[in-house]
């Protein structure tokens, strides 16, 4: 019992909690109107598409890969959205094109990273580029705008007074956490991160799981782009710029190791929520963008460190 | 007949630069055929000149590489310095003359490489989280020191050294040339270039050997930031405005002409003909695309046909060494 509570405190969830309990604490104390809870709703506007792209991250950095294209593939899923909209097709079936798309994109990723036994950083840096430019490509570079104000509620709007996109990620966070507390599935995730080789030898289809992944994370990605259209009311190819760097921060910040096999679904919301409150409350009480950036980039080390001390502490009672 | 075609295919499984150089090649006999004025003295001084900073960070990146880390800090680093060294040279704010902003500029960049290479080596922190982590970080230094202005003003002895020529050619181009020179003897004369190699490509039985495998990892990272040093000074004062946004991207930009190059991202191997070949193309590719004369269409595809390239250089690598094998 003893070990038990023991092992339970120095997970890096239960370190990631207190740092979000205080954080609040602080933040409360500095400023108490930011953490009024309709203040806090209007701000989540800004995180669902970095959040909702988190959980597929989550499993690819899971498995020991990476996947650099999520922000590219939002970019050519958006104006997939946008272009087939305004030549006339129904919102509605521009939305699953746009999935579809981005399914594709995913299970290109995913085909390359199998067949080719290349390693995950360069295939998604490559096709990173090449989404992003055919995105360029085929708009021109020019927005597409003046969306039905019926769409915008996907991005805006809100339901049982929570915004529609937040019930998205609820939604995908409890499949997922399903998936990988109730199925074999999440076990099988974690074997390929610690040890493919070995995974393969057990006689998991290693490679047909990859390709899943891969293709759930383009799909995701084409789902906060409609999201982001949905939320702006414009289709442009720049968006998402960035966004793989913002998403694979958060999740590491959540105790997911890089090279995979450690971290859970649990610690990248944690982390996803540090970014998050860290960010918008940066920008709202001394209104610095810069600070914001220092801030990110020194959470991000410092926590790695934490997490390195709390696994040797958690490793010798 | 069929001897000789083996044997040059040969010669280009064994030498990634060979193939390299002889699709550069046949790309710039395609473009002259549609373009002779692509081969004038002009447009190939611009790009070598925009080649120069890649080519400089590139040599030290794939030393990186080779280790078996990375560093995708590069574009901020260099951003940090641009800001740095126009805060110190610009008649407006601190005037101080070159003699002393250059050795500054990299200090700087090599104190901070030492910072990455500390955290990698002696803290244990995986490289893609340092260099993210200060990819983020060094952005917002740079925006603070910035503060929202811009510098206008550098004094012509730092203007020199991105404007200037010596025998026609550009400072820029012949510190490139210096810089991969210093690089070629570092990796093939010195003992350090050889340990390199060796850590990268098996970690563990260089632990057995006794390398010194820590001091080795800062000093490619302290080299990185040196050369990014190097790159900020030749490269930044071209531009008549220097502001906070210098070097975003450049590092995704680096990364893919050292892999393009033939460098293995496992670590153990690369070469750097096979990078300087990685850079002439990357950089090449935007101007052949203009000098082909595809119309206006053209320029919004550009970076499509960069991806393509760039999965074309992994599937084509992929193939030679699947053949390599057998």
């Amino acid at each position: 019992m003893k070990q038990r509570i023991h092992h339970i405190l120095w997970q890096p969830e239960t370190f990631l909690a207190l740092l979000v309990a205080s954080l609040f604490g602080l933040m409360g104390q500095l400023d108490p109107a930011f953490i009024q809870w309709h203040v806090q709703r209007e701000l989540s506007t800004h995180a669902w598409e970095l959040a909702i792209i988190a959980i597929p991250m989550t499993l690819v950095i899971l498995t020991g890969g990476i996947d650099l294209s999520v922000g590219a593939i939002m970019s050519l899923t958006a104006i997939t959205l946008g272009m087939l909209f305004q030549s006339g097709c129904p919102l509605p079936l521009a939305c699953l094109a746009a999935l579809l798309a981005g399914i594709l994109c995913g299970a290109l990723n995913g085909w390359f990273i199998t067949r080719m036994q290349v390693h995950p950083l360069i295939i998604t840096l490559a096709t990173m580029a090449a989404y992003r430019g055919v995105a360029e490509g085929i708009s021109r570079a020019r927005p597409v705008s003046g969306f039905p104000s019926s769409f915008a509620w996907l991005g805006q709007g809100l339901w049982l007074g929570i915004p529609v996109a937040g019930w998205l990620f609820l939604g995908l966070l409890v499949v997922m956490l399903w998936m990988m507390h109730a199925r074999s599935f999440g076990t099988h995730v974690y074997a390929i991160g610690l040890n493919s080789t070995a995974t393969r030898f057990s006689g998991i289809r290693v490679d047909r799981m990859l390709l899943a992944i891969y293709t759930f994370s383009g799909g995701v990605s084409a789902l906060a782009a409609i999201l982001l259209v949905a939320r702006r009311n414009t289709a442009k190819a720049d968006m998402g710029m960035g966004m793989e760097l913002g998403v694979i921060t958060a999740v590491v910040i959540g105790g997911v190791s890089i090279f995979g096999g450690r971290g859970s679904l649990l610690g990248t919301c944690l982390g996803i929520l540090l970014i998050h409150e860290t960010r918008e409350f940066v920008s709202w009480h001394w209104n610095r963008d810069e600070l914001n950036l220092l801030a990110l980039g020194a959470l991000l080390i410092l926590s790695v460190v934490f997490q390195k001390l709390l696994r040797h502490k958690r490793a010798t009672p | 007949m069929k001897g000789g075609i083996r044997k040059v295919f040969a010669y280009m499984v064994r030498y990634r630069a060979a193939g390299l150089f002889l699709f550069i090649f046949c790309l710039l006999t395609l473009v002259t055929l549609v373009n002779p004025t692509f081969l004038e003295w002009q447009n190939l001084r611009d790009i070598a000149v925009q080649a120069a900073p890649i080519c400089i960070i590139s040599c030290g990146l794939m030393l990186v590489l080779v280790t078996g880390e990375i560093d995708i800090s590069v574009g901020s680093m260099m951003g940090l310095l641009a800001a740095c060294m126009g805060a110190m040279a610009s008649l407006s704010r601190g005037n101080w003359p070159p003699g002393v902003v250059i050795p500054l500029t990299l200090g700087i960049g090599m104190l901070l490489g030492l910072l990455n290479g500390w955290l990698v080596a002696y803290a244990g922190i995986p490289s893609i989280i340092v260099t993210l982590g200060m990819l983020t970080a060094l952005r917002g230094v740079t925006e603070l020191i910035m503060a929202g202005t811009w510098i206008t003003d550098l004094p012509s002895g730092i203007r020199f050294l991105g404007t200037g020529t010596w025998l026609g050619i550009p400072v820029s181009v012949w510190t490139a040339l210096a810089v991969f020179l210093v690089s070629l003897w570092l990796v093939h004369q010195t003992a350090i270039g050889k340990r390199i190699y060796a850590i990268g490509s098996n970690p563990h039985a260089a632990r057995l050997a006794g390398l010194p495998i820590k001091p080795i990892k800062v000093f490619v990272f302290a080299w990185t930031g040196l050369l990014t040093g190097v790159a900020t000074l030749v490269s930044v004062p071209q531009l008549s405005v220097v502001d906070s946004g210098i070097g975003v991207g450049l590092e995704l930009l680096v990364i893919t002409c050292v892999v393009v190059g033939g460098t293995a991202v496992n670590g153990g191997i690369g070469n750097l003909g096979g990078v300087l070949c990685g850079v002439v193309l990357m950089t090449m590719i935007s101007t052949v695309l203009i000098f082909m004369k595809l119309g206006e269409d053209a320029t919004y595809w550009s970076r499509a046909i960069q991806g393509l390239f760039i999965l074309g250089a992994i599937l084509a690598d992929h193939w030679i060494s699947n053949q390599r094998k057998t």
